[in-house]
C-alpha cells in the first residue's frame, strides 16, 4: 500500500477538467444521492400505494353499503379520498429528503464540494420538487381510474378523465400534492430534524381540522380559512363543491403560495448563510 | 496555502476561535494541535466554508473557500468519517461526492483501490468499521487529487493496525510533497508525522513553531547530574545561573548545558559519575503549552505533566 502513488495518471486530466460545478452536475449529484436509497424508493411507493388502497377500500366499502344515491353524490371526489394519506406519507419523504443529511452530516461533505449553496438549494429543491409531483399525479391518476373502476363494478355513478371538472380536479390534486410535502422540506431545512419536520408540517395541514370544531366560528372564518390547507382546497375544489374558506379559488391560490414563497424564502436564507 | 487572519468566531455566548492568526505552510506536514475543545475543528470548519467567521477571513490559495470554483481540485478535507448514509454503497457515497465535485466518475474506482476498499466497493456502508469508514473518508478527500489535505483527528478512536496505516498513508502523502493540516490533541500523533505544529488552546494561538523547537524551548530539558561531591557542586552551579533540585542522589539541573556544567565541575576538580542531558518528551512539551488553556480541568489533571 505504501508503495502506492497517490496521484493517478488521471492527474493531469482531472486537473485539466478543473471547472466550476455546472447546476446539472449538483442535480445529478442529489439525484444519485437520493435516488439510490431504499429509503427514497420506499416511501414514495408507500405513499403511492396507500393512497390507491385507501381508495379502493372507500369505494368498495361504499359500494356494498349503499343503494340510492343523492344527487350530489361525486364520483371524482370519492375516489380522491385516498390523497389526504399519500400526502402524510410524501410529507415525510420531503423532510427526510434534506434532515437526512443534517442527521448523518453528509451536508458538509455536499457543501464542501459545491460551496455554491443557492445553487444547491434550488437543485435539492427541484429534485425533490420533481420526484413529488410525479409520485403525485401517478397517484392521483391511479386513484382516479381504480376508483371509477370499483364504483363502475357497483353499479355506481363514474366519471370519466375527458370531463373537464374530473380533469381539473385529478390533475390538481396531483399537482398540489407536492405542497405540502415541499413546506416540509423547507422546515426540515429550517429545524435540521425530521421530527421536528414532520411535526410542523403536518401539523400546519391539519390545524383547521383538529381545532376547527373547537373555537369561534368567527374565529375559523377569519383565522383559520388564512392557513394554507384551506387555500388549497379551494383552489382544487371549490369550483366542483361548495368552499367552506374562499369563495373563489383565485384567493386560495394567493393564499397558498404566500405561505409556499415565505416559508421556502425563510429555508432558503437559512441555507445559504447559516453555518452548515 | 491557507492563511488563518485575525479570525474570530463566536457561537452565542462561547467564544470559540479568539483573534487567531496563523498560515500553513506549503508541502510539508503540518500539526495542528490543542486539548479538545481549543477550536481545531471549528477552525477547519471555517477553511472549508462550513462555518462564517464572526470576523476575519480565511483563505485558501488566496481566495475564500466558497469563491473557489472546483474546490475539491485544491483542498480535500476529512472531518467526521462517519458522515454518510448507511444506505449508500461505498462506490455510491464516492458517486455522489464526485459528481457534485465534477469530478470524472472514473475517478471513484481509482481512489478506492488507493485506500484499499476495492474489494468492499459495493457493498452498503451500514456494515462498515470505524477504520473503513476513515479509509472512504480519505478517498473522498483525495477525488479531486487536491495539492492540499486537511484531516481533523484522524486516527481518533481506531485500533493500533488502523492507527499504523493511517500514519504510513500519511507518510506517502506527505512524501509527494502535498500540503496537509493534521489536528489531533495528542502530541505524539505528530512526533512521528509533522515537521511544523500550530498549537492553539481556547481559541488562542500557542505556538506556531518546527516540532524540534517545542521540545528545546520546553522548561522540562534538564540536565542529571551525579557526582560524590554534589553537596560542593550544587554552590557552583547556582553561582553559574543554574536551578538545581535533588533528586534520588542525582541533581537535576536546569538553566545551564552539559558542557557549562562539565566545565564548571573540571574547574574545581570535582568528579562527575553522570552527566547527561534530558530534552522533554514532545508530550511533555505540549502539556506544558496548554497547561491553563484546557476548557475543563480536572483537579489532579497538573500531575500528568
Amino acid at each position: 500500500m505504501t508503495t502506492a502513488t497517490i496521484s493517478s495518471n488521471s492527474k493531469i486530466a482531472t486537473r485539466a477538467a478543473t471547472r466550476r460545478t455546472g447546476f446539472i452536475d449538483i442535480l445529478a449529484s442529489e439525484w444519485s444521492k437520493l435516488a439510490t436509497l431504499r429509503a427514497t424508493q420506499l416511501t414514495l411507493g408507500l405513499g403511492f400505494l396507500l393512497s390507491v388502497a385507501t381508495t379502493a377500500i372507500a369505494c368498495i366499502a361504499l359500494g356494498t353499503t349503499q343503494d340510492d344515491w343523492s344527487p350530489d353524490f361525486s364520483p371524482v371526489t370519492t375516489s380522491m379520498i385516498g390523497v389526504a394519506f399519500g400526502v402524510i406519507v410524501f410529507t415525510v419523504f420531503g423532510v427526510m429528503a434534506v434532515s437526512r443529511e443534517y442527521a448523518s452530516g453528509t451536508i458538509r461533505l455536499t457543501l464542501t464540494a459545491t460551496p455554491a449553496r443557492g445553487r444547491v438549494f434550488l437543485a435539492k429543491f427541484a429534485l425533490v420538487g420533481t420526484m413529488l409531483l410525479v409520485a403525485g399525479l401517478a397517484s392521483t391518476i391511479s386513484m382516479f381510474y381504480a376508483g371509477q373502476a370499483l364504483l363502475g363494478a357497483y353499479g355506481m355513478p363514474t366519471a370519466s378523465l375527458a370531463d373537464p371538472d374530473a380533469a381539473r380536479m385529478v390533475l390538481g390534486l396531483g399537482v398540489a400534492m407536492p405542497f405540502f410535502p415541499l413546506i416540509g422540506f423547507a422546515f426540515g431545512v429550517l429545524f435540521r430534524s425530521t421530527a421536528g419536520g414532520i411535526t410542523t408540517a403536518l401539523g400546519l395541514h391539519w390545524l383547521p381540522q383538529i381545532f376547527g370544531q373547537l373555537v369561534s366560528e368567527s374565529f375559523q372564518e377569519n383565522v383559520l380559512s388564512l392557513l394554507p390547507s384551506n387555500g388549497m382546497d379551494t383552489m382544487t375544489s371549490g369550483h366542483i363543491q361548495h368552499s367552506p374558506a374562499f369563495p373563489d379559488p383565485m384567493v386560495g391560490a394567493v393564499v397558498a403560495a404566500t405561505w409556499f414563497a415565505v416559508i421556502v424564502g425563510a429555508a432558503y436564507l437559512a441555507f445559504v448563510r447559516r453555518d452548515a | 496555502m491557507i492563511e488563518v487572519n485575525d479570525v474570530t468566531k463566536r457561537y452565542g455566548e462561547t467564544l470559540a476561535v479568539d483573534h487567531l492568526s496563523f498560515a500553513v505552510k506549503p508541502g510539508i506536514v503540518t500539526g495542528f494541535l490543542g486539548p479538545n475543545g481549543a477550536g481545531k475543528t471549528t477552525t477547519m470548519r471555517m477553511i472549508l466554508g462550513l462555518d462564517n467567521p464572526s470576523s476575519g477571513t480565511v483563505t485558501v490559495n488566496g481566495r475564500c473557500y466558497r469563491d473557489i470554483g472546483a474546490p475539491m481540485h485544491q483542498i480535500g478535507a476529512l472531518l467526521d468519517a462517519k458522515a454518510a448514509n448507511g444506505g449508500h454503497t461505498a462506490r455510491q457515497h464516492l458517486g455522489w461526492i464526485a459528481r457534485a465535485g465534477g469530478i470524472p466518475a472514473g475517478r471513484v474506482d481509482e481512489v478506492l483501490e488507493l485506500v484499499g476498499l476495492a474489494d468492499v466497493a459495493g457493498r452498503r456502508l451500514g456494515g462498515f468499521s470505524l477504520g473503513m469508514y476513515q479509509r472512504l473518508g480519505i478517498a473522498a478527500a483525495l477525488l479531486g487529487d487536491p495539492e492540499t489535505l486537511i484531516f481533523d483527528e484522524p486516527v481518533n478512536g481506531l485500533d493500533p493496525e488502523g492507527i499504523r496505516w493511517i500514519r504510513n498513508f500519511l507518510q506517502c502523502l506527505a512524501s509527494e510533497g502535498r500540503t496537509i493540516l493534521l489536528s489531533s490533541h495528542l502530541m505524539s500523533e505528530m512526533e512521528a508525522t509533522a515537521d511544523h505544529v500550530i498549537v492553539i488552546g481556547r481559541g488562542r494561538l500557542i505556538a506556531n513553531t518546527s516540532i524540534a523547537a517545542v521540545t528545546q524551548q520546553s522548561a522540562s530539558n534538564h540536565v542529571r547530574v551525579v557526582s560524590p561531591r554534589s553537596a560542593d557542586l550544587v554552590p557552583l552551579l547556582e553561582r553559574a545561573g543554574a536551578t538545581v533540585n535533588a533528586e534520588d542522589g542525582a541533581l537535576i539541573v536546569t538553566g545551564i548545558e552539559a558542557p557549562a556544567i562539565g566545565k564548571v565541575a573540571a574547574g574545581h576538580g570535582l568528579e562527575l559519575h553522570e552527566l547527561s542531558p534530558r530534552r522533554a518528551s514532545l508530550e511533555a512539551a505540549f502539556m506544558e503549552l496548554t497547561q491553563g488553556s484546557q476548557q475543563y480541568q480536572g483537579v489532579l489533571s497538573s500531575s500528568a505533566a
